[in-house]
């Protein structure tokens, strides 16, 4: 009997499927050689149920593998949330229905969580993709890293190991899944990289369309919002307002001087741009009002800490 | 937990690296409140980087009073005090900082003062034993607006040393840096009948204080949060009316001023916008704060429909 912890290998068929019995036979060799026990989980958007049926074959053969199809198109943080809830396995290991890193690296990655880590992610490295890619992703762990706790070296790769509880404590609706690592770090994950060899199948220009880099920067400034103010909106609102709100009193108090002098106001353009910032200002804190008041309601059903562990024998925190 | 298993109390240190401080904290808490088992020590290691978990754990293992508490990360002190007392098993819980700046021994005269009847006993520092223009005078304005906001009339906010009945701390949700205003937070959330006791304070023997300057702006933004909890809690809508009625009496003065402007004074020395422009301008931010309060109002009617959140005290008056 084998002493390996099992894993789920959970594969999102969302984006740019590969034949998925193809990936099967080509990812499964190295967990049945290492002697790790196993499942698979493909999850399947509905638009890629036609990819599900190549699974027949290994379905009716008897192969560890399960397929989910989805009823509506879900983001990637409600898939790996429903993962979560369906793995058999407390250990899982996720990536995308394409090949991103050499199958090999699947037992390494899952060995880091033996070795106490919460999340293994892989780091393509060397890398051998064209220049442009290379700028890309130079330009966005640049952004990413400039609001991680932690810096990362390759986030979009997109294949890690990963605890179960990692799936169920964090915040990862809307896009942020992309950000897991991140959002790891931030809550006191252990979060290392592992360095992996790229696929040969994964060496080529990726150029997508201009929504898909400005959904990345405004998720961005979603993350940036996350990790640093959740708590305290009105830290970031007021910040915002304040500096709004202090230059239109500024402009409103020298037309206001200029007015005692004896300069009308009346055809002053500058009147509208006071007014307008400090009118902004105030709005932005007002916003921020209203953000804490939510943050303040909902303080009771959330912990603002997360335990290391949870304690054994006689000294263990008593809840 | 069951009655049986509560204890008389509860004292609730976070520690940030401070590991020259724990053993000689653990004594003097030993010391000060005797050999008795009716009561425990938690110590909340805040994500520390030094040895504090590890000697913190040692002290732990030797004496079952003594109880360690691990955060995953360094979360702050204010979600480090909530840690404490959302483990604590005490009916009394007093929370103290960890740097021995307080004193162990002036926990009993604060617990009497409690049992006398009332709900929270601050410490405040009679001869504080710290730098006047950093920490002094920063600390004396701070706590004199503290008061005038809140109306919560504590001298020094800024003392951690103080003392709760359990009721009181079951109603209140410490985040972000709320244990700077833990008073008004209890007036505020929990109707608590607060007093203050002079305490002991000591130099820093060891390590560096965890607080500069740049906390001034911060507290301002959380002083206005507290203000605004305190103050409009029930009924949000009021303050966003208040500032939507000045905004719109506001554009209404414009209103005016551009009627007479239009009538009795040359079109070459006013301009057909100025005015008119202004007047809209205060009309948008009235109605936008109007739509806000209820926004806000909409929040907090939908809180106050969780049969969960406990009863508050019901005694708002202080002594």
């Amino acid at each position: 009997m084998s002493t390996q912890t099992a894993v789920s290998i959970v594969i999102l068929v969302d984006e740019r499927p590969e034949p998925l019995d193809a990936l099967y036979d080509e990812f499964s060799a190295p967990l049945r050689a290492a002697g790790i026990p196993h499942e698979f989980l493909f999850l399947v958007e509905p638009s890629r149920e036609s990819f599900a049926a190549s699974l027949d074959r290994l379905v009716t053969s008897g192969a560890p593998v399960r397929r989910l199809l989805l009823s509506q198109a879900v983001p990637e943080g409600a898939l790996a949330r429903l993962a979560a809830d369906q793995a058999r396995y407390d250990t899982l290991l996720l990536m995308p229905a394409y090949r991103r890193v050499e199958a090999a690296a699947l037992p390494l990655l899952v060995a880091q969580l033996a070795g106490g880590a919460d999340v293994a992610l892989a780091r393509r490295d060397p890398r051998s993709d064209p220049g442009l890619n290379r700028l890309q992703a130079l330009a966005f762990h640049g952004l990413v890293n400039a609001i991680s706790p932690r810096r990362f070296a390759d986030i979009g790769c997109g294949v890690m190991a990963l605890r179960r509880s990692v799936l169920t404590e964090l915040p990862l609706h809307g896009e942020f899944f992309r950000f897991l690592p991140v959002l790891a770090a931030r809550e006191g994950f252990t979060v290392l990289e592992l360095s992996v060899r790229q696929h040969s199948a994964d060496q080529r220009t990726r150029v997508y369309p201009a929504g898909t880099y400005i959904r990345r920067l405004v998720d961005l400034l979603g993350l940036y919002f996350l990790v640093r103010f959740t708590d305290r909106p009105l830290r970031f609102f007021g910040l915002v307002g304040g500096v709004l709100g202090l230059a239109g009193a500024v402009v409103l108090l020298l037309l206001f001087i200029q007015r005692l002098q004896g300069i009308g106001i009346a055809n002053r353009p500058l009147l509208l741009l006071g007014l307008l910032l400090l009118v902004l200002g105030i709005q932005a804190v007002a916003l921020g009002l209203v953000a804490e008041i939510i943050v303040h309601l909902g303080a009771p059903r959330r912990r603002s800490y997360r335990l290391k562990e949870p304690g054994t024998g006689p000294n263990a925190p008593v809840a | 937990m069951t009655a049986a298993e509560r204890l008389r109390l509860s004292v609730v240190v976070p520690l940030f690296n401070e590991d020259e401080s724990v053993r000689p904290l653990v004594t003097a808490v030993r010391d000060a409140l005797g050999p008795g088992d009716d009561w425990e020590l938690l110590l909340v290691d805040d994500g520390s980087g030094d040895r504090t978990a590890e000697i913190a754990s040692a002290a732990a293992a030797a004496d079952s009073r003594i109880r360690l508490l691990r955060l995953a990360r360094n979360c702050g002190q204010s979600p480090a005090m909530q840690a404490g007392f959302d483990h604590a098993r005490g009916e009394v819980i007093v929370s103290m900082d960890g740097d021995l700046q307080n004193d162990p021994l002036d926990i009993p005269r604060l617990v009497a003062r409690l049992e006398e009847g009332f709900d929270l006993v601050a410490g405040y520092r009679e001869r504080r034993q710290d730098t006047v223009f950093t920490r002094k005078i920063p600390s004396w304005i701070a706590n004199r607006i503290i008061r005038r906001l809140t109306g919560v009339p504590i001298r020094d906010n800024g003392c951690s040393l103080k003392a709760y009945r359990r009721e009181v701390l079951a109603r209140m949700h410490l985040y972000s840096d709320m244990h700077r205003f833990i008073p008004a937070v209890a007036a505020a959330t929990a109707g608590a009948r607060i007093t203050e006791l002079p305490v002991r304070h000591h130099a820093r023997r060891f390590g560096q204080s965890k607080y500069g300057l740049s906390r001034v702006a911060k507290v301002l933004a959380d002083l206005l949060t507290i203000k605004m909890i305190r103050s409009f809690r029930e009924r949000p809508l009021r303050l966003f009316a208040l500032g939507s009625l000045t905004s719109a009496l506001l554009g209404l003065g414009f209103t005016v001023a551009a009627i007479i402007a239009a009538a009795y004074f040359r079109p070459e020395k006013v301009s057909a916008v100025v005015f008119p422009g202004a007047a809209l301008l205060c009309f948008e931010m009235a109605g936008y704060l109007m739509l806000l309060g209820l926004i806000a109002e909409t929040a907090v009617t939908e809180q106050r429909g969780d049969a969960a959140e406990p009863a508050p005290l019901a005694r708002g008056d202080l002594r």
